[in-house]
């Protein structure tokens, strides 16, 4: 195993029947929980249906087959609850990109013990908020969305497939193109491949039942051999078409994204009446801020400036988000979770993406993939 | 650590909220993007509701009035609020309940007051009155072309408001009617209009205002401050043909309405002047009503903390809060979600619906 490309499966028949793509990710949880290398493994289980994932703590490796393949229809986010909740234990959990992005911003900050953790990367090519994507299979594929058993998204489709074995898809530009599809945030992300994790797991460039992992640090090496030498995975040679092809997919995808980039950070970027109206309805509930995975400091200046503040209208905007701004915004790692939770509709990550954008551009400094700080970052936050 | 879904108790929109949980302690909230009202956005009360149930006034043993509250155990607090209550006639008793209740607990309540002869039974609903019309769903609002508001509801029911700006998105009209110079839901509007009282804008403007009124508008009836004011807002909805949804503060008023009568601040006076032991279920009755219970020879309380009902009690039961007992609520539009315990009660506290029956049950009622 010298290549840091292979393939991989689960030994494990359950795991790999249940796993998305042969369940790798899944047995090398199993392998981590049962040679005792982590106390908890961090993933989602299922809740309701395949529209609701829960972010679980898993310590039991019987429990894996519980979280085992890919929700595309829950963006959550793992940062702040290992930050918060699981600091203290020995912890392996499955990392989106943006997942993966504000673990590394929260290391850079102290927040989290690299040493502790082992990031298993998903690739991803994005996420739909879960009642857009029931509505949007009532509206557009016509079906009643609890007749859905999968979902899967390939070749720029939104497939799914229902209780009778049947399957339907749409082009995911079109389903965008009426507001639906993947959140915004995700549409503008060039992050696929989570090379800021310990491996990259993902479909791309597989053959059917196989996982395609890129090692990305020696912990992952370690990590994967250890999991293949104790018989919880086995492993192959990717061929160097599929090589080629995953590097392909995602060299297209990141250039869509980066169009989107142009589209929503540029061309269509709310013009300041536009900004104006948004602000108007914030009601200063500090959702954005408590949803952001790089807003930690336990005195927010902004509950000390708001205080005061009249309670029946909105903030001033330019103190509000300026404050947060001059916190996060080199470091905005585009996760969208404080527009997620918006409760007034306001594309706050907007902002936030276009001036770590901008502040890229010029300095090259990549949020949740360098491993220092930003360069102007202000040193009393410590 | 682990995460189970819930519903928010913080207000009437019944909102989902994932409760965080860390060795059968409360300890934070996480978004519930799967949940059809909210899709994970939650204001600042609602992500705050997990601690409702570590309030350092949480009452974890019975009290009961010596000089001052001391604290007693369940057997001589039990056998103190029944020998009072036994002592009375049914006419003498008054029962408040509360819409932070859940259906169930309102239930119970209402047979325990049934089985006693007790006629004096309602929980305070502020200025709304008993309604059963059929209101507007939270997707009317949303699709509705035409939205007429009275009171501040970005503020105070955000995930309302929500529905106000998808709405305002998609083209529609916005009126608000409020007493303020200024308010968050004025700012959103096409037109806001300042009044002295609701009654002098149903006397002066609503005329103007019903002319736009069709079936694709919605009224949102965030406050009143009268209770006829709902019938009059009921008319100029019926005469158009649009919809209404009336917004009551806690998270079960509307199922509460469904088994108790609602109580004006005016009723409630009424109430407590007519009866010598009130048995107050949930509600802080004093924090509305001030010195007016303190003409009552008796008080027996049901509650989460030592507020300031509480204070001024005879007997205190400590009881469970939301997240700590199962039932169901039922929110603004109607809709019944229920709600499992997800910890334990603090202490010796015990769900409103086991004290009810343990009382029932030494009053020697006969349930079935
Ligand atoms: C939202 C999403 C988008 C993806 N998009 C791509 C893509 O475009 N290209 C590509 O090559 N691969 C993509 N993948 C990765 C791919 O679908 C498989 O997860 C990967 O190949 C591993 O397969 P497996 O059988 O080993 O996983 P399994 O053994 O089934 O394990 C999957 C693990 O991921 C966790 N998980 C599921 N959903 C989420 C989520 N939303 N957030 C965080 N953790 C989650 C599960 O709980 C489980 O632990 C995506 C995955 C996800 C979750
Ligand atoms: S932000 Fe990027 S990594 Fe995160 S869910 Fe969206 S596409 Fe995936
Ligand atoms: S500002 Fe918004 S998009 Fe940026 S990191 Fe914070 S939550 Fe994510
Ligand atoms: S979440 Fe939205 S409404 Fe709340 S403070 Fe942030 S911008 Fe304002
Ligand atoms: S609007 Fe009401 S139900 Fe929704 S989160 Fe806020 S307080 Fe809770």
């Amino acid at each position: 195993m010298d290549s840091n490309y292979l393939l991989a499966r689960a030994k494990d028949k359950d795991l790999l029947e249940k796993g998305e793509c042969g369940g790798a990710v899944s047995s090398i949880f199993q392998y981590l929980l049962d040679c005792n290398l982590v106390e908890g493994v961090l993933n989602l289980s299922h809740g309701e249906d395949i529209y609701d994932g829960i972010p679980t703590l898993i310590e039991d490796s019987n429990d894996l087959i519980e979280t085992c393949g890919s929700l595309h229809c829950a963006p959550t986010m793992f940062g702040e609850l290992i930050s918060k909740y699981l600091q203290d234990i020995r912890l392996a959990v499955a990392v989106k990109p943006c997942d993966a992005m504000a673990i590394k911003e929260l290391e850079n900050r102290h927040q989290i013990d690299s040493d502790k953790i082992y990031k298993v990367g998903l690739n991803c090519g994005g996420t739909v908020l879960p009642i857009t994507a029931r509505k949007m299979i009532e509206l557009f594929y016509e079906i009643d969305p609890a007749d859905v058993v999968k979902e899967e998204i390939d070749k720029g489709k939104f497939i799914i497939e229902l209780t009778d074995g049947s399957h339907k898809d749409l082009k995911i530009d079109d389903l965008e193109d009426e507001g639906y599809g993947r959140r915004v945030n995700c549409q503008r992300c060039e992050q696929m491949v989570p090379r800021n994790a310990d491996i990259a797991c993902g479909n791309w460039g597989t053959e059917p039942g196989w996982t395609f992992i890129e090692i990305i640090t020696p912990k992952g090496k370690e990590l994967v051999e250890g999991a293949r030498q104790n018989g919880y995975i086995e492993v192959k040679a990717p061929s160097e078409k599929a090589v080629a092809i995953r590097e392909k997919v995602e060299s297209v995808m990141i250039k869509m994204a980066r169009k989107f980039q142009d589209k929503y950070l540029e061309e269509n970027y709310p013009s300041l009446e536009e900004w104006d109206e948004y602000w108007n309805r914030c009601i200063k509930c500090y959702a954005c801020r408590d949803a952001c995975p790089l807003c930690y400091c336990r005195e927010c200046e902004l509950e000390k400036e708001f205080y005061q503040d009249s309670e029946n209208t909105p903030p001033d905007p330019l103190t509000f988000q300026g404050v947060r701004l001059s916190h996060v915004c080199y470091s905005c790692i585009n996760c969208g979770q404080c527009e997620d939770v918006c409760p007034m509709e306001i594309p706050v990550a907007r902002i936030f993406h276009r001036m770590q954008k901008k502040y890229r551009d010029q300095t090259g400094y990549i949020a949740g993939m360098d491993e220092e700080l930003p360069p102007l970052y202000s040193p009393e936050k410590e | 650590m682990k995460l189970t879904h819930t519903i928010c108790p913080s207000c009437s929109v019944g909102c989902g909220i994932n409760l965080i949980t860390q060795k059968q302690e409360a300890v934070g909230t996480y978004p519930y993007k799967r949940h059809p009202i909210n899709e994970g956005k939650n204001c600042k009360k609602g992500r705050e509701c997990y601690e409702l149930l570590n309030e350092e006034k949480r009452l974890l043993n019975p009290h009961i009035k010596k000089s001052n509250l001391v604290k007693s155990d369940w057997e001589e607090s039990l056998n103190l609020a029944v020998s009072e209550m036994k002592s009375c006639e049914p006419g003498e008793i008054g029962i408040i309940g509360s819409g932070n209740c859940t259906n169930e607990e309102c239930e119970i309540l209402k047979k325990f007051a049934t089985s006693l002869g007790v006629e004096n039974i309602g929980f305070p609903a502020g200025n709304f009155p008993y309604f059963d019309f059929e209101t507007a769903s939270l997707n009317d609002v949303e699709n509705s072309q035409f939205i007429l508001i009275i009171g501040n509801i970005l503020k105070e029911y955000p995930l309302i408001g929500r529905k106000v700006i998808q709405a305002k998105e998609n083209g529609a009209e916005i009126i608000t009617i409020d007493y303020l110079e200024k308010t968050n839901t004025g700012m959103i509007s096409d037109q806001y209009i300042q009044t002295k009282s609701i009654r002098d804008f149903l006397d002066k403007q609503a005329k103007e205002i019903q002319a736009k009124l069709t079936e694709s508008s919605v009224i949102i009836v965030g406050k009143l401050d009268h209770k006829e004011e709902l019938e009059e807002f009921q008319q100029i909805a019926a005469k158009s043909n649009s919809k209404i949804i009336p917004v009551m503060k806690e998270c079960n008023s509307r199922g509460a309405m469904k088994t108790l009568s609602p109580l004006s601040e005016e009723k409630l006076k009424a109430m407590i002047d007519k009866v010598k032991l009130l048995y107050v279920v949930e509600d802080d009755i004093v924090s509305h009503m001030g010195e007016a219970v303190k003409k009552l020879d008796f008080l027996i309380t049901q509650s989460t903390t030592l507020n300031r009902t509480a204070l001024v009690s005879d007997v205190v039961f400590p009881a469970a809060c939301w997240a700590e007992k199962t039932g169901s609520f039922t929110n603004v539009t109607g809709n019944t979600q229920n709600v499992q315990q997800i910890v334990p009660p603090p202490g010796e506290a015990m769900d409103d619906a086991a004290i009810i029956m343990k009382i029932a049950e030494k009053m020697e009622i006969d349930w079935e």
